[in-house]
């Protein structure tokens, strides 16, 4: 199997397994599927990756989100071919590619340094992997123009990658990988070296080049920000295990894990303990209803978004409280607040007029936290 | 007039803070102390006479004749040129070899490795005269251009080996993956990216184990055979017998040819940068 | 599996060519030391002695009793005292110079070092034999000492253990500088900008201070020195003459006039292992000073 055999446009071999890996997804549209991988480093030490499977669909734009040290580099390396896994299979339009160098795989990579050849031009970077599948001069240079374009490096092919500034490196680096209509482009992190204007800008570039050439992009990233704002789909990985696959909504809403809740986005997360099929004690005393009924265990954490608490008036429904700190950022305010039982909460209020906030520092007021916005997830 | 005076404003002392006492004084007879041997020889070597002031008598440029018409002295120079050659390009092969396999994720034996190939530079050169002069004996190597060559590759080795190692060690490692992502196979890789990349180290490291090559004295001394000797053993035994004005003329000229090619690489690291 | 083939592969030459060509010979030479010496010179495989460990300490009176031969251990004790005289004037020389050369604004600091450098890389004998057109009798030294009436008549400098020191101080000069300057120059200037502020004058700036932070580049320098100088041949050779000799002349006198190879064999292992001693003593304390940093 050459890379050429597998470009965007050829059917892609049916496999059986890829029924029972994902059962709502049809077998053609399924760009790679990892089944149970395993990576120790060292001598035993530790698994960097502890059993991992997930599907990424065609022309998905998926992400691979954590802290770091969770793996996600490690896995993506892995689909690279720069590392073998100890244990499991990874399969490309279900295709092995276990054993495979990476020169072999149909895969391209944009590194987190860039990894931008100095001692050749613009134009000879790009044109490196079709000159390495000996593609015909003309169509290499064809080529090459038609993506410099399409990431807006047209009249820089003749210069030196150490005459251009961050942001263009990073772009060479890009059209380097796409030029080669891979199968799969892995990112990791390539944006984690621009500043905060630029990577903004990026990710919404990334986002537009991704569904304008069509290509299935695995995307690693530790800012949950940069995964909500890009991503089809996410998995949030911690300690070389997913903890949840979803798209930016289903994780943002309804998150299955404590850490997945705390990790993305701000949270309240509110031990609680079960006195009913839909209330919830918390440790002060207060008895919150919700909409779900969460897992079958007594022992809970509730999980309430600040934005979906709001200030009320003392007694007019949901627990007291005493305002701890009033913070002004701009578009939002945020309350910090402590129950009279001692837990600490946060409500966030858009600040939608210019009547400022609501409330000052050592005002008495109670929290409304309607039954929808609760979360319930076992201890 | 009233009691007190105005006293004018001195002008503060411009205290140089990095200069301290006596370093000037002691670096610029440093320089005098490393410079006035070679000037010296390098004047005398124009001594019409027999290379003392005392007895100046003159200009004269005969002794520089009389090398060039020294056919042992230019058949040695010759020898000093191809052994140089050879160990150069044997030991800068080798050593690139040997970096490669070095530069990358620390293995197991990486000390001791590194610790062999270091070795030539940490024993004293009589030693290894010697000890390479009775291996040649004991087994029957015949002692001429060869055996020189072999000898000089062994220590051409460590000389070129330290800059390659430096110059990989600088390269971004995800430059060969990138390569290996792209398609290149190993070899391809290697030529297309690394060897460019660490060419230069390659190119100073083959200019240490030449030069070196060049200037040894001791090891070809113990490893060189009758008709069969370098530059400078040649010009070592000439110097034991005593002061001949010659042996100013060409050592002025060893002297000029490492300045030469010193000045030369120096000004092509400088533009590199 | 395939990244272990191909470091082995890699690997392969410079292993086998310094195993071979340097590795064996030092084990053949150690070898040689315990064999009998052979009566024309050269040595007799198969007849293992410590003769020539013996006559390093011991020699035969008329009787055939063992008595003790100071000689060598004079030789070996000049040679000790040589390099390390050596290794303390090229210190006192060379650090003040290193010092002024790593304050001075950074481009001419490039020149300068390369104009240290130089001398350095002509070669050795060019450099020794310069110094004996300088010493001896009627040479430039004695021209000029005459020439500004300091003297009345030629001074006997060469051929001296003197001329030695003079020649190997100027051999080795620049190994001393070279690294001291380089520790210098990347010392963090602030530190010291903190001591002068702190109220120091440049003395005990320099005590406190500079001299510690740099003292991994003066060990370093002291060990480049003593080390080559213990095994120096060249200017012992050229400028010593026969009446002081050094280690290295002493070995090899045995390969040729002497004619006894064990002896210069067995020379020639002390000598290494004085050698390895010193380094593995230094790396050791090394690795240890790096930790505790």
């Amino acid at each position: 199997m050459t890379p050429a055999d597998l470009t965007v446009g050829r059917a892609a071999t049916t496999s059986s397994s890829a029924d029972t890996a994902c059962a709502a997804v049809p077998a053609s549209s399924v760009a790679l599927e990892c089944s149970n991988l395993v990576k120790t480093f060292g001598v035993g030490a530790i698994r960097a990756l502890d059993g991992v499977s997930l599907v990424v669909r065609s022309n998905e734009f998926f992400t691979l989100l954590g802290p770091s040290g969770c793996g996600k580099t490690t896995l993506l390396r892995l689909i690279a071919g720069f590392e073998n896994q100890d244990s499991g299979t990874i399969l490309l339009d279900g295709n092995p590619l276990d054993g495979l160098p990476p020169y072999r795989r149909p895969v391209n990579t944009v590194f987190q340094s860039y990894a931008v050849f100095p001692h050749l031009t613009v134009a000879e970077n790009v044109a490196f992997g079709l000159e390495m599948q000996r593609r015909p001069r003309v169509e290499i240079a064809e080529r090459v123009d038609e993506i410099l374009t399409l990431v807006k490096l047209e009249g820089l092919d003749e210069r030196k990658p150490s005459q251009l500034s961050g942001g263009q490196q990073q772009r060479v680096a890009l059209a380097r990988a796409l030029a080669n209509k891979p199968r799969l482009l892995l990112l990791d992190e390539p944006l984690s070296a621009l500043d905060l204007k630029l990577r903004k800008e990026m990710q919404l570039e990334l986002k537009r080049l991704q569904s304008e050439v069509g290509i299935t992009f695995v995307f690693v990233t530790h800012d949950q920000q940069e995964a909500l704002t890009m991503s089809d789909r996410i998995a949030v990985m911690r300690g070389g295990r997913i903890l949840q696959i979803g798209t930016p909504e289903e994780i943002y809403e309804h998150p299955t894990a404590r850490f997945v809740a705390d990790f993305i986005g701000e949270a309240n997360l509110l031990d609680a303990t079960r006195v009913g099929s839909r209330q919830f004690r918390l440790d002060s005393g207060t008895v919150l209803e919700a909409e779900e009924t969460g897992p079958a265990t007594d022992l809970v954490t509730l999980v309430v978004r600040p934005e979906r608490a709001f200030l009320a008036p003392l007694g007019g429904g949901g627990p007291a409280a005493c305002i701890e700190q009033v913070v002004y950022t701009g578009s939002d305010t945020i309350y910090l607040v402590i129950f009279d039982g001692g837990l600490r909460f946060r409500v966030r209020a858009q600040n939608s007029d210019a009547l400022g906030s609501r409330a000052r520092a050592g005002d008495r007021v109670g929290i409304f936290i309607p039954a929808s916005a609760i979360r319930v997830l076992a201890r | 007039m009233n009691g007190s005076t105005l006293v004018p404003p001195v002008a503060p002392q411009r205290l140089d803070l990095w200069r301290f006492p006596l370093t000037r004084s002691v670096a610029i007879a440093a320089f005098v102390y490393l410079y006035v041997p070679i000037v010296a020889l390098v004047v005398l070597s124009f001594s019409a006479g027999d290379s003392s002031l005392a007895r100046w008598e003159g200009f004269s440029v005969r002794w520089y004749i009389e090398v060039f018409n020294n056919s042992d002295m230019l058949r040695a120079m010759r020898n000093s040129l191809i052994v140089a050659s050879a160990a150069t390009v044997a030991g800068t092969v080798i050593a690139t070899m040997g970096a490669l396999a070095t530069s990358g994720p620390r293995f197991r034996l990486q000390t001791a490795i590194e610790a062999m190939i270091a070795l030539p530079l940490i024993v004293p050169d009589i030693v290894a005269g010697i000890a390479i002069l009775l291996f040649f004996v004991l087994v029957g190597v015949p002692l001429g251009i060869f055996s020189i060559m072999l000898a000089h590759t062994v220590f051409a080795i460590p000389f070129a080996y330290l800059p390659i190692r430096a110059r990989l060690a600088g390269l971004d490692p995800a430059l060969a993956e990138a390569a290996a992502d792209l398609y290149a196979t190993p070899s391809r890789s290697f030529r297309r990216i690394v060897l460019p990349l660490i060419w230069p180290g390659i190119a100073a490291g083959a200019m240490l184990a030449f030069i070196s090559s060049l200037g040894d004295v001791v090891i070809s001394y113990f490893v060189s055979g009758p008709g069969a000797t370098t530059l400078p053993v040649y010009v070592f035994g000439m110097v034991r017998m005593g002061v001949t004005p010659a042996v100013n003329a060409i050592s002025t000229l060893l002297m000029l040819a490492s300045v030469a090619i010193l000045t030369v690489s120096y000004l092509l690291g400088r533009r590199f940068q | 599996m395939m990244a272990v083939l191909r470091r082995v592969g890699l690997l392969a030459p410079s292993m086998v060519t310094i195993g071979v060509l340097l590795i064996v010979p030092l084990g053949l030479m150690a070898v040689v030391s315990t064999l009998e010496r052979g009566s024309t010179g050269g040595v007799v495989w198969g007849r293992h002695t410590a003769d020539a460990y013996v006559q390093f300490l011991f020699e035969r009176d008329l009787l055939g009793r063992l008595v003790v031969n100071t000689d060598y251990l004079h030789i070996f004790g000049r040679s000790f005292a040589l390099a390390a005289i050596t290794t303390v004037v090229t210190l006192i020389v060379g650090y003040p110079m290193a010092l002024w050369i790593a304050f001075q604004p950074p481009r001419r600091r490039m020149l300068l070092i390369f104009i240290v450098t130089v001398p350095f890389w002509t070669n050795i004998l060019v450099r020794n034999y310069a110094w004996i057109l300088l010493l001896r009798n009627d040479g430039v030294i004695d021209w000029m000492l005459i020439k500004l009436g300091l003297t009345s008549h030629p001074i006997d400098v060469l051929y001296t253990p003197f001329a030695t020191g003079i020649g190997l101080t100027y051999s080795f000069l620049p190994y001393m500088v070279l690294p001291i300057y380089v520790s210098l120059e990347k010392l963090d200037r602030r530190l010291i900008e903190a001591a002068f502020d702190l109220g120091a004058d440049h003395w005990r700036a320099f005590r406190r201070v500079i001299l510690p932070l740099s003292l991994p580049g003066v060990i370093g320098g002291a060990i480049l020195v003593f080390i080559p100088g213990l095994g120096a041949f060249i200017s012992p050779e050229l400028l010593g003459g026969g009446k002081s000799m050094m280690i290295g002349s002493l070995i090899q006198q045995q390969f040729g006039q002497s004619r006894n190879w064990p002896f210069g064999a067995a020379l020639a292992f002390v000598l290494l292992v004085l050698v390895l001693l010193a380094l593995s003593a230094h790396t050791a304390r090394y690795r240890g000073h790096g930790v505790r940093r």
